[in-house]
């Protein structure tokens, strides 16, 4: 299946990769792709530093669905939002509460402000919710997912699991316990292990921030059903067949390396894996040129005083140039073999310029999708 | 707010390096440790919690949680967060019985496990003990977003403890950034959307974690401006007059050349008018930054720009 077949017939892509390799601007193009091939798409980035904005050539945009205006001509539609964790968190509970009395409980309770500010991680946490509830609102035809570097990638895939344990039933029945000890049957085998818990978190803890935790977990236990909920079916659409993943590289050691580490998880893991997509990579022609003969009488009839430093320069840069395709080329190999006969591969070469607005976008569009000549 | 001062970067007792995901920190962190290393001080090269630790390809050693000599003054480590979180355990309660009781509660330690910044908390406090036991510790911190979210725990914990040993923790560790030693250093690359990224980044640490001293930023992969106007111009008509494939190839190799020198005196000034900190430059050595040799050569352009900071001229 080729990207465009991808971007026309899947719900979600999901872009993994290390840092610095064009992911944001990846996932926008191939949102941009999925728009033009006539379907309402959503670019969606969870990484903490907002460069979604900036590779759409926007102003900074937060939480909620921006639309990009792509011209009557397009049929698709094209939507970019742009993670904020706090602001989530706070969306769900807003949802989720009985009345604006146990909303601003939850707002209020000081571990609920620290989870939802500034902890590492929430933003994965809260991405889950939010990727849950774009899926399932059916507004999209497809989504697609830009993820932080590497490390909080993988975080990414575990989060529904981890944030499951933190909320989980048993743990949270430790802490709730104390607080409505009539209700439970068998008190007094219960209390003896429950007190042994209790007393070593509090050595840790302290007595009082258990307290203060007790009430966190009775606040959360409304909210406790549907977390567990919705982060196990984002676990489920991650390996869906609706769902593919796009392992993004460019031709650095650490970059093809992370790579491969990708592939090899991404297996483990039964997420339906696409292919690969080699970004800025240099190009040039092996062999050296004779500058001499293509540019030395124009250069010397054009500026005589300038001509020999200019030949000297340009000889200077494309044998570097040519150095830099050479390694690139290196490297796209050694990443081809990693991916196997399974997996197609694309190759996108370096773009003069940064992508940074629409027009960009497009230029980058051209090579992902409709220049198949170096695709594999 | 301390006044900038680049030195630091050349004689920190522990230096925190971030910057955006493929800029070279890890590079530049084994870089900064391998001249630290020999000027002869006792030196730890720290990767945080990394499955697949990148000092490996650099040093021909895997990283593990204890440090491991790699060279004369140089030694390197992985600071895995479960091994962490034991030895923090142990540092926090003083009763190994109870060590021990909270290891093995299924309940505990998961909750332990599970409690947001935990991991980032403990990771923390083994890179301060580790400061303890060398004259200089270079910690590869995480990619900025995370960087930050991993170094404003110890404040979080704070606001949340009122006492007891997570608040003790927290201060301690507050103390600790606040040492003269010890400060973080953002490492960017002669790019638009980096430099926007590290400048937000600058701004949030000075907002959030004032008393880390930040005594200069580092730009990396920077070719020297040298082209002339003039000599742009008839570059430009060049590449215009152009037919032949292979003219234009040579042209625009020329003007990509151009370009990356542009790029770099723009990097320059914005980072310095929009940062306020000396600029420290470092030259391109983007595609093998994974080797010794490289690293090499890196610790060699430091130790220049330590001489003087400044190693060419603006425009």
């Amino acid at each position: 299946m080729n990207l465009q077949e991808l971007v026309q017939t899947r719900k979600l892509l999901v872009c993994v990769g290390s840092g610095g390799v064009g992911k944001t601007t990846t996932a926008a193009s191939l949102a941009l792709a999925g728009a033009l091939a006539g379907r309402r798409t959503l670019v969606l980035t969870i990484d903490p530093a907002r460069r979604l904005a900036n590779s759409l050539g926007l102003q900074e945009f937060g939480n909620t669905e921006v639309r990009i205006e792509l011209g009557p001509e397009v049929k698709g539609e094209l939507w970019a939002m742009m993670l904020d964790a706090p602001s989530t968190l706070r969306d769900v509970i807003r949802k989720v509460a009985k009345d604006d009395a146990q909303r601003d409980a939850v707002y209020n309770n000081r571990i609920f402000k620290a989870i939802s500010g500034s902890f590492s991680g929430s933003q994965e946490y809260m991405a889950t919710e939010r990727l849950y509830d774009v899926h399932i609102s059916g507004r999209y035809d497809l989504i697609v997912l830009d993820t932080p570097p590497v490390k909080n990638a993988l975080d990414f895939l575990e989060s529904p699991g981890r944030l499951v344990k933190f909320l989980d039933r048993q743990i949270m029945k430790w802490f709730l316990t104390p607080l409505e000890e009539d209700r439970v049957f068998g008190k007094r085998l219960w209390l003896g292990t429950a007190a042994v818990v209790y007393r070593l978190l509090g050595h840790i803890f302290g007595k009082e921030f258990l307290g203060e935790l007790s009430v966190f977990f009775t606040l959360f236990r409304d909210f406790y059903e549907g977390f567990r909920e919705r982060h196990e079916a984002v676990g489920k659409i991650f390996t869906s067949d609706a769902t593919r993943f796009l392992v993004v590289a460019a031709p650095t050691d650490p970059s093809v390396e992370v790579a491969r580490f990708f592939l090899q998880e991404l297996a483990q893991r039964s997420c339906p894996t696409a292919g690969v997509i080699m970004n800025q990579v240099h190009r040039c022609s092996n062999n050296p040129p004779d500058v001499e003969a293509l540019l030395g009488s124009s250069a010397r009839a054009l500026d005589p005083v300038q001509a020999p430093s200019v030949l000297a320069r340009v000889g200077a840069a494309h044998r570097r140039l040519r150095e830099l395709a050479n390694l690139d080329q290196q490297r796209v190999e050694e990443l081809r073999r990693a991916a196997g006969s399974r997996l197609w591969m694309k190759v996108i070469p370096r773009i003069s310029g940064e992508v940074h607005d629409l027009a960009g976008l497009r230029g980058l569009h051209h090579y992902l999708i409709e220049d198949s000549v170096h695709s594999v | 707010m301390t006044s900038a001062d680049s030195s630091l970067l050349f004689r920190a007792r522990t230096l925190f390096l971030t910057g955006k995901g493929g800029t070279g920190k890890t590079a530049l962190s084994a870089a900064v440790g391998r001249l630290a290393a020999a000027q002869g001080r006792k030196t730890l090269v720290v990767e945080v919690d990394n499955q697949r630790p990148s000092l490996t390809s650099i040093f021909g050693v895997t990283p593990s949680y204890a440090p491991v000599e790699v060279s004369k003054n140089l030694s390197i480590c992985n600071v895995e967060w479960t091994a962490a979180m034991d030895d923090w355990l142990a540092d926090m309660v003083s009763i190994p019985r109870l060590v021990m009781m909270i290891t093995h509660n299924r309940v505990v330690s998961v909750f332990l496990q599970a409690t947001p910044g935990a991991r980032d908390l403990v990771v923390l406090w083994r890179i301060f003990q580790l400061s303890r036991n060398y004259e200089t510790v270079i910690v590869d911190l995480p990619a900025s977003g995370n960087a930050v979210a991993m170094m404003q725990v110890p404040n979080t914990a704070r606001t949340l403890f009122d006492s007891g040993p997570i608040r003790g923790c927290a201060e301690q560790l507050l103390d600790f950034f606040r040492q003269p030693g010890v400060g973080l250093v953002q490492v960017c690359l002669p790019e638009e959307m980096v430099i926007t990224e590290t400048v937000e980044t600058f701004r949030k640490i000075r907002g959030e974690l004032p008393m880390l001293k930040i005594p200069a930023v580092v730009l990396n992969r920077t070719t020297p401006p040298s082209i002339q106007p003039a000599e742009r111009a008839l570059l430009e008509k060049l590449r215009a007059g152009a037919t032949d494939t292979l003219a234009v190839e040579l042209t625009e190799a020329g003007l990509w050349d151009a370009e990356l020198e542009v790029a770099t005196l723009n990097a320059r000034q914005r980072l310095a008018a929009e940062m306020g900190l000396p600029v420290i430059s470092l030259p391109v050595h983007s595609r093998g930054e994974g080797s010794a040799r490289v690293v090499g050569q890196l610790a060699s352009a430091l130790a220049r720009a330590s001489q003087s900071p400044v190693t060419w001229r603006e425009g």
